[in-house]
């Protein structure tokens, strides 16, 4: 039954794209999120949807769509640049069938990074496409939100409608990516034109806020946590009352707290006492074993590297004796350690130059949107205002990212880099306003220097 | 149920998002600024005056 809706809703966007070809990259985008053919057990299963998607969505640009103002930004250059370089490093990768499986899907979402932008010629463009990742991803966190209310969830317990732990669906990434998206949802909130503000779209947004909220909750992933504090330090630069503002979140914050599941409490706590935490001492062990690592591969290993790793560490492990409580070391030893950080994982994977690429994509956004935030806050709404704004979600949704995955090996997730190709959609569509508006006759409407 | 039910709304938006798109010329094409003030930005990234 499943099966058949799915159809007939890649049916009707397919039927759409005929008249809006823009709508095939929409439906690639919403694909590629949220992977239905992994939530059918058969017919959609066996079709290859997604390539089908991209080649329609590559298609109509080659052949229909307006190619004028397309322009390459410097940002593309170094994700093909990125993208050369991994096939390379995959091609002497020390172990070369993972890596071939990891370059398969990274590849992909590296292209299409490449590609969107050229597509994002008009700002109702740029806004569909920040619509439809936020309701793709809402899928997922809509099903989470409302167990956790449920059943308040559970590390690796939370049933997030597939059970196979991979894409967006993997604990530690969606609850990354919903604090990531509570930026995007805001601004759809209140720039939207597809579906204007009112009370209904108030309702929605801030019932979905909440539902990315409790993901980190719900899947009890650490790293989820993490990103709700910075959002809420992220908030702190348009505060006017800072002082009501911080202790408004820290009583929110006390009096949520019993009614969080005790499992949740818990494993928070273990945030700040680390070293009796196996999975925060691996982390730090496999961090130094890549920091080693690289030192004699500075090209890294390829995809995959990691799986060289054997990591000896001591933890420390309580002992109830009757009523005495005894520490105790324990030495573990582990293989194949996955690197559990993306900056890692592009240093091990990629080695020095990876890393210097992949942090100037992603720091050259994060100053991009900054750029263009500043230029734009102050204009008038028919004058560009939407653009500052949306350029500050997308950094504060980009820094979200880049912090939580200090702690998730996250460097090549899709979803990020379609946020990354709207950015550079973002910047490219406000170089050529720019470059429209300067082009007419001195003296006519000029406005003096902000 | 819970999970028909997240499916159902956000699929049913972004049908109904398709669909509004379907009738929205300025998807494709969009008026130029051209009353529009020139964005100049600030520091060294300041444009030039047209």
């Amino acid at each position: 039954m499943r099966d058949l809706v799915f159809i007939a809703f890649l049916a009707a966007l397919f039927i759409a794209g005929l008249k809006r070809p823009f709508i095939f990259v929409l439906a690639y985008v919403y694909i590629d999120n949220v992977a239905p053919q992994r939530l059918t057990y058969f017919l959609l299963n066996t079709v290859p949807i997604s390539q089908i998607f991209a080649g329609l969505a590559i298609g109509a640009w080659l052949l229909i769509d307006d190619k004028r103002h397309s322009r390459i930004a410097p940002r593309q250059i170094m994700l093909l640049i990125l993208l050369i370089y991994c096939g390379i490093t995959t091609s002497q990768a020390d172990f070369p069938d993972s890596a071939w499986d990891k370059w398969d899907w990274v590849w992909k979402a590296l292209a299409f990074a490449i590609f969107l932008p050229l597509t994002l010629r008009t700002k109702l463009r740029i806004e569909a496409l920040a619509l439809f990742m936020v309701l793709s991803a809402a899928s997922i966190v809509i099903v989470g939100g409302i167990k956790t209310l449920g059943s308040g969830g559970g590390y690796g317990s939370l049933n997030l409608m597939v059970t196979n732990n991979t894409g967006l669906y993997e604990s530690s990434i969606i609850s990354c990516v919903a604090i990531a998206m509570i930026p995007l949802i805001r601004y759809l909130m209140k720039f939207g034109t597809i579906f204007p503000p009112d009370w209904r779209v108030t309702v929605f947004g801030y019932a979905l806020i909440f539902a990315c909220l409790l993901m980190p909750i719900g899947t009890e992933a650490r790293t989820g946590l993490v990103c709700v504090a910075l959002l809420a330090i992220l908030a702190l630069r348009f505060t006017k009352r800072r002082m009501l503002y911080l202790t408004s979140i820290a009583v929110i914050g006390l009096a949520a707290i019993p009614l969080m599941p005790a499992s949740f409490t818990e494993r928070m706590g273990s945030i700040k006492e680390y070293k009796g935490d196996a999975s925060a001492s691996t982390r730090i062990e496999v961090w130094k074993w890549t920091w080693d690592y690289v030192k004699d591969n500075p090209m890294g290993g390829g995809f995959d590297a990691y799986r060289s790793n054997e990591i000896r560490y001591n933890t420390i492990v309580r002992e109830q004796n009757g009523s005495q409580v005894e520490l105790k070391r324990v030495l573990i030893v582990d293989r194949a350690r996955a690197y559990h950080s993306a900056y890692f994982e592009m240093l091990g994977e990629q080695g020095y130059f990876g890393l210097v690429l992949w942090l100037a994509i992603h720091f050259g956004g994060i100053w991009r949107m900054e750029v263009l935030f500043r230029r734009y806050r102050d204009r008038s709404a028919d004058d560009g205002r939407w653009i500052g704004w949306l350029a500050q979600a997308l950094q504060q949704s980009h820094l979200v990212y880049l912090v939580g995955s200090l702690f998730v090996g996250i460097a090549f997730q899709p979803f990020v880099y379609i946020l990354v190709a709207m950015q550079i959609g973002l910047d490219t569509y406000a170089r050529r306003r720019t470059a429209e508006a300067a082009w007419r006759p001195l003296g006519t409407n000029r406005l003096s220097p902000a | 149920m819970i999970d028909n039910f997240s499916l159902a709304l956000s699929h049913g938006l972004m049908l109904l998002a398709a669909w509004r798109l379907m009738f929205r010329s300025d998807l494709d094409k969009e008026e130029s600024p051209a009353r529009h003030s020139d964005a100049r930005g600030f520091g060294k990234n300041r444009q030039p005056d047209a």
